[in-house]
């Protein structure tokens, strides 16, 4: 059975719309700016991908609900509106009647990667915990006199998935992922197996995620995960990731339900593959093993061969570990018939959670262009990836088929693989 | 194509009523409750004082002092329950077949324990205001073991790492429908071929002041606090709200022709999985049971079942008012008179409420239901709502053959589960 893609939306620093954004990493420009959130003059780390002017009602339209959702969850409601409204589907839901506009709902399915929770939201806490002291009884009498009564539906990792249901009526098969930034490739490959299997008719799957808050971005530093002053995927001098914020998605539908509906075909969910490592948390092997596995079985999966893939978009996280790993992993699949590879995160950061979805819109966006981006941030490659068929300037890509890689803590390995109609 | 089939083989659980599968069973049965005054705060000054916890829990079969550090106490319940079902699967990962294992955990919302955030208030937001250049050289704050607690997939990091689980690997949430929708996808992924073997659970622990806090501030559970063991009273016309548990649960499931290959002992078929949105509110499910309805159908079709298969229901049953009303106009509007058959009992009567944990744990008591033919009972109900027209089991536990099981879950953000099994010599 055939899975296709008929509507798509994006946002982050570098545009509101997959076109946009495009555009914007095509012209070799980083989107990549001094955080504004808070001031980090005394901070060791400066820049990330913020979503410039973000403004809440821009995100989501409907005031009442900015009361019970947090920034996370704006973007992922603008992100899946604007795939949703491309597709159709709503719109042809609503010239439905009775029955059949029930049973539309019914097989309409919401799969969302979400960033699972962040910092500040605790911090709703801190003025009840400096109005109580050290004293809990006075933290549980003065509760309800200080902290907003929604404060646990704002922290619920599942809100997008939720109200996406609400907003759309859409009922069917549903899940939130919160792995880690592979929780949005993992949603569009889910959403491709419930189709396969069956489950609905139509998913919209989605990725978001905004993790630029202080405690964050301070633990990503102290760990050693952030760049000292720009994300250089594959390059000699690479020494770190940075975040970005924003969130992707994109309707998969069935061949049947796209054709009944006469709906316009941006191209097709050929395969995906799924590997962990388990060495923990923060670990990842330096030979690549898990993204190989990944690969190989998203190959298998959507039935081609190396040679028939035509462009990567590589996880290119910027990290010493991932990056080389990655590079090896892709050196055994792909050998001496390497495709022009290329990755998105250093023109506006890694956005976590959403980090695959935006790549595989991004992707699909830029195949259908006819382009491969080049990785303007690259200046010297790392001998380790030698073999990488990167490039600071644009590529062409060798066919219409494209493997989006994505990679995330404990171990996990995603692998997309999508074709452009 | 035929489906692969999938077996439940091993089974482990942590659970405020007994720290294995045994204590927690002959509770269950009996329908004693683990509601008591809370103990891991001082819970005083709160609108809800009491709680279901775990009690006495220290990890007995999982000791590695290094893996232990970087848990929280959701995760150590995890850890034992995880390794509880491997044992009695008598199965488990080798480096020559890792790659065909899989996981799949439904993990507690992502918080920092309340003692670090006491220590970051004190350091960096003294006066209510998070002070950012202060945070700069706060403890916890630059704790990376506190950041790695504190992570949604640490979870699942600590049992892929601890067990050497190398196939798919994933955590889900949706609130209180978590840990059945993570016992659906394992069972999804063996069917794809993904993996041959997986490990799927569930688990949880809100009991600290900001948990505990905010299900307060929604008046979302029960205030009897002089009478914790009465709580939870799922279907009853005076039930008041739920009562917060804590735990883990935890099953192993294997492609059915390799758990008979090797002579495994079968639980039950783990035979259909149904999942829907109501669509309706963040919070409580449509007075009809439209949403609830669907994700049943779905599973006792994808199980190849109808209602007349069904012996036993354990269902969500929260103990608030619009839950168990909900819940029972679905199961009346999908078995229809045969609801006047089917048993039914909502074990968070003793249990309390185990949210990203109570799919999984119910999970497990479906798979002991049908294993040991012995129905557990719904406990506290003592005055029938008559808006909750069901055939619960009260009074004692019920004995007989148990042919197929539904387990409901449903969750806030309107996701709901359904997990159908079948007993192994009926698959």
């Amino acid at each position: 059975m055939k899975v296709m893609i008929t509507g798509t939306g994006a946002v982050c620093a570098a545009g509101t719309n997959p076109a946009d954004i495009l555009a914007s990493v095509m012209s070799g420009q980083t989107s990549m700016h001094p955080i504004e959130q808070w001031d980090t003059t005394h901070w060791p780390t400066h820049v990330a991908g913020e979503i410039p002017n973000f403004n809440a009602r821009a995100m989501v339209d409907d005031r009442k609900l900015h009361k019970l959702i947090r920034r996370t969850d704006l973007v992922g409601l603008y992100a899946a509106g604007r795939a949703i409204d491309e597709s159709g589907i709503v719109a042809h839901r609503d010239t439905l009647e009775g029955v059949a506009r029930a049973a539309f709902s019914d097989r309409s399915g919401v799969i969302v990667g979400s960033g699972g929770g962040n910092f500040e939201n605790q911090y709703d806490y801190f003025p009840l915990m400096t109005e109580a002291g050290n004293d809990l009884v006075a933290f549980g009498r003065e509760l309800s006199n200080t902290v907003n009564p929604m404060w646990l539906l704002r922290t619920l990792p599942n809100n997008v998935l939720g109200h996406i249901g609400i907003k759309y009526g859409l009922k069917g098969t549903n899940a939130c992922i919160t792995n880690h930034s592979v929780g949005g490739l993992l949603a569009v490959i889910e959403a491709n197996e419930a189709l396969r299997a069956g489950e609905a008719d139509r998913v919209v799957a989605v990725g978001h995620e905004t993790p630029v808050e202080p405690q964050m971005v301070l633990y990503y530093h102290d760990v050693g995960l952030l760049a000292s002053e720009a994300l250089r995927p594959f390059d000699a001098r690479r020494d770190g990731s940075q975040f970005g914020e924003g969130a992707g998605a994109l309707v998969l539908e069935t061949e049947d339900s796209a054709r009944a509906r006469g709906a316009q075909v941006l191209g097709e969910v050929i395969g995906g593959g799924y590997a962990t490592e388990g060495e923990g948390l923060l670990a990842i092997r330096a030979d690549g093993d898990g993204p190989e596995r990944a690969i190989r079985q998203a190959l298998d999966d959507a039935r081609i061969r190396p040679a028939e893939v035509g462009m990567i978009v590589a996880h290119a996280n910027g990290t010493r570990a991932s990056d080389s790993s990655e590079a090896a992993a892709l050196l055994r699949v792909f050998g001496d018939e390497m495709p022009p590879v290329t990755g998105f995160k250093w023109a506006f950061g890694h956005l976590i959670a959403a980090a695959g979805v935006v790549e595989a819109v991004i992707g699909l966006a830029a195949l259908r262009a006819g382009v491969v981006p080049g990785i303007a941030a690259l200046r010297e490659l790392d001998p380790d990836c030698a073999g990488l068929a990167v490039s600071p300037s644009n590529q062409v890509p060798r066919g219409p088929v494209a493997l989006v890689l994505c990679r995330g803590f404990a171990g996990t390995n995603a692998a997309l693989v999508i074709r452009s109609t | 194509m035929k489906k692969r089939r999938v077996a439940v083989t091993g089974v482990g659980l942590v659970t405020p009523v007994g720290n294995d599968v045994e204590s927690t069973w002959s509770a269950l049965l009996a329908g004693s409750s683990g509601g008591a005054p809370i103990t891991l705060f001082d819970a005083s000054g709160f609108a809800t004082t009491i709680a279901a916890e775990v009690k006495d829990f220290e990890n007995t079969l999982v000791t590695d002092r290094k893996l232990l550090k970087l848990t929280n106490r959701s995760h150590r319940f995890a850890l034992e329950a995880a390794e509880q079902a491997l044992i009695d699967a008598g199965v488990r990962p080798t480096p020559g077949d890792a790659h065909r294992w899989g996981c799949a955990v439904g993990a507690g919302m992502m918080t920092t324990d309340f003692s670090d955030l006491v220590e970051t208030h004190k350091h960096a937001a003294n006066s209510g205001k998070i002070d950012t250049d202060l945070l700069l050289t706060d403890g916890p704050a630059n704790d990376p073991i506190v950041f790695c607690r504190g992570q949604a997939a640490e979870g699942l990091a600590l049992l892929t790492r601890r067990f050497g689980i190398h196939g798919y690997a994933t955590s889900v949430h949706t609130a209180c429908a978590s840990g059945g929708q993570a016992i659906g996808t394992g069972m999804k992924i063996i069917r794809r071929g993904y993996v041959d073997r997986v490990l799927v659970g569930g688990f949880d622990s809100m009991i600290s002041p900001i948990g505990i806090g905010g299900f307060c501030l929604l008046s979302a559970l029960s205030m009897d606090n002089d009478t914790p063991e009465r709580a939870s009273r799922p279907f009853d016309a005076t039930r008041n709200g739920f009562l917060l548990g804590e735990g883990a649960g935890f099953l192993v499931l294997e492609e059915w022709e390799l758990a008979r290959t090797r002579g495994a002992r079968i639980y039950a078929e783990l035979a259909g999985d149904g999942n829907s949105l109501s669509s309706y509110r963040i919070t409580d499910s449509p007075p009809d049971g439209d949403g609830p309805i669907q994700s049943m159908r779905q599973a006792l079709a994808d199980a190849g079942a109808t209602v007349e298969d069904i012996d036993y229901i354990n269902a969500h049953g929260t103990s608030t008012l619009m839950n168990d009303r909900s819940e029972t106009a679905a199961i009346r509007a999908v078995f229809g008179s045969e609801a006047d058959r089917v048993d039914v009992s909502s074990t968070k009567s003793s249990m309390g409420h185990l949210i990203a944990a109570a799919g999984a744990v119910e999970g497990v008591v479906c798979a002991l239901a049908i294993a040991r033919g012995e129905m557990p009972v719904n406990a506290n109900l003592r005055e029938r709502d008559t808006d909750c027209n069901l055939n619960l089991i009260t009074g004692e536990a019920r004995r007989g053959r148990v042919r197929m099981t539904l387990s409901n879950s449903f969750g806030f953000g309107g996701s709901n589960s359904c997990i159908v099994m079948r007993h192994p010599d009926l698959a």
